[in-house]
């Protein structure tokens, strides 16, 4: 009988796991997620460093402006 | 949920979710919250996260009632949505409705991230459009984040938003039809093929289309072992991804102009006079003034013109049209001039939306979703008649079915639109002059009233539904 079976189950198995393609997207996603939250920590530090020079830059007009 | 016991009506799309389902009570729409999801939901309410995004437009208002709920034993509570004055699907949604339903869909996404929740699914038809903007329906998409814990609903938001949203604006507008095939949104390996090679170049569709589909399809066969699906996703990444995703969504765009249609209907009223156009105004203006209906849809409207009238009057209207060109346009002025009461969707009314899903009660036909009080079939006639052969009979019987009071423009066949229908044609239509339609109409409609368009041969009647 358990022999009959497996065969049987074997094939089970193969086509739920054929159905379901969320093995793919959650190895991908846990694969491609730490590079783009990488990404993040880059763009925070690129727009700190924008930030600083283009602050310096409007407190420099600023003072332009405050002097008559 | 057992719905043959009591004479609640169990929402026909809501079973697959254990959570809760919906239900209609005496012309009532109520939602039930189940024990199983009482902690998330406690969790939306108590973090502000639902004030939030109710207050942003993002989430549909509810109140918890005290009503009895459809099926006790697994009942929490029960809640009472805002009605949602028309259900429409992502199949008759243009380009920039469907993208801005994505993106409200990771505004959504965002804002419970940062109160401690995450959406566990990011299907578009949980995204309706409610007083003109895209808003999230199911209140039971939330649950409580973990971190560590990768994006549950990822692959749905590639299938139903990022896939056919690329297909569309890099290869063809018309592909969202795709949509109404694959309920599920499109799967990514088909999406990837139909897709031109160039998009395998930009990081985000590289990233999560073409090699989304590799990855299913190298991984299809083969289970996952336990030290694969233990692997944690901090916080960061997970904004990250996130972030990736709307700067990918973002990316893609799509203009009407240019196309083949777009020109056309800079100059859409070009085979009228002026003066025929203004009075055909004047006319629709006063018919929905006599008779303030509270809905109206306006059939074959292209860029929305005359459905604004209604609009205008605070009747919620539809303005359906074939070319997903002319919606789009229509679309992009309702956003700019931020109309509450005008909903533009993409509809061929020679093959109107089917019933669809499982038991074909998932998604609903467009005569589902009728009657509407006001009907309007201005320019129309002609292209159902003689485009494509319907019997003036059976028009006037579908139109009946679709709506109570109908305004309707007779375009004869001396008119240069439909002397250019018939130049490549047969005229097999006979029957096709005033007094066939007026005797085709007469059999579904009382004739309120009858008005020659000035400096022109059509002519406009205000009907009533018998």
């Amino acid at each position: 009988m358990n022999f009959q079976f497996e065969p049987f189950l074997t094939l089970h198995h193969v086509v739920i796991a054929y159905l379901d393609p969320g093995s793919g997207s959650l190895i991908l996603q846990l694969l491609i997620a730490g590079i783009m939250g990488a990404g993040i920590l880059v763009k925070v530090f690129w727009k700190r460093i924008k930030g600083f020079f283009t602050r310096s830059t409007e407190k420099k007009e600023d003072d332009t402006e405050l002097q008559p | 949920m057992t719905p043959s016991s009591n004479p609640d009506e169990v929402i026909g799309a809501s079973f697959r979710d254990p959570s809760g389902f919906l239900f209609y009570r005496q012309g009532v729409l109520y939602r039930q919250i189940n024990q199983v999801y009482r902690q998330h939901y406690d969790q939306l309410m108590s973090s502000k996260l639902y004030a939030r995004l109710v207050y942003d437009g993002l989430l549909i208002p509810h109140q918890e009632v005290d009503v009895a709920p459809a099926d006790p034993a697994p009942a929490y509570k029960v809640i009472q949505p805002e009605p949602v004055r028309f259900i429409s699907y992502p199949y008759e949604w243009s380009f920039s409705q469907l993208k801005d339903a994505a993106l409200a869909t990771l505004a959504i996404q965002k804002r419970a991230l940062e109160a401690g929740m995450v959406l566990k699914d990011s299907s578009a038809y949980n995204i309706q459009f409610h007083n003109g903007k895209p808003t999230l329906i199911d209140s039971l998409s939330f649950e409580i984040y973990h971190e560590g814990d990768p994006w549950v609903a990822y692959r749905q938001y590639c299938q139903h938003f990022l896939a056919p949203l690329a297909l569309m604006a890099h290869r063809d507008v018309r592909l969202n039809q795709m949509t109404r095939v694959f309920l599920d949104g499109i799967p990514l390996d088909l999406a990837s093929r139909l897709l031109p090679a160039r998009t395998r170049y930009g990081l985000g569709l590289a990233t999560h289309i073409h090699l989304h589909a590799s990855s299913q399809k190298r991984y299809a066969d083969k289970p996952l072992d336990k030290a694969q699906t233990a692997r944690k996703m901090s916080k960061l990444s997970f904004t990250g991804l996130m972030d990736n995703l709307e700067g990918t969504t973002r990316k893609l765009r799509w203009k009407p102009s240019g196309t083949e249609w777009g020109d056309y209907y800079t100059a859409s009223s070009g085979h009228y006079s002026t003066t025929a156009f203004e009075h055909k105004k004047q006319l629709v203006s006063q018919f929905l003034e006599q008779l303030q209906p509270t809905t109206t849809w306006d059939l074959g409207a292209n860029t929305g013109e005359f459905s604004r009238l209604a609009a205008e009057k605070g009747c919620n209207t539809l303005a359906f049209d074939i070319d997903p060109a002319a919606v789009e346009q229509n679309y992009r002025l309702v956003k700019q001039k931020a109309e509450t009461h005008l909903l533009p969707l993409v509809m061929d009314f020679t093959n109107p939306s089917p019933s669809l899903g499982w038991h074909h009660q998932e998604r609903q036909a467009l005569l589902e979703r009728a009657p509407a009080d006001m009907l309007m079939a201005l320019a129309l006639v002609h292209h159902l008649a003689i485009s494509n052969n319907v019997p003036l009979a059976w028009l006037a019987s579908y139109l009946r079915e679709l709506g109570h009071w109908l305004i309707i423009e007779w375009v004869p066949k001396e008119d240069s639109q439909v002397q250019k229908l018939l130049t490549s044609r047969q005229d097999i239509f006979p029957g096709y002059h005033v007094e066939g339609f007026e005797a085709a109409f007469g059999i579904y409609f009382n004739t309120l009233k009858k008005a020659s368009i000035h400096d022109s041969d059509r002519v406009m009647y205000l009907m009533e539904g018998k």
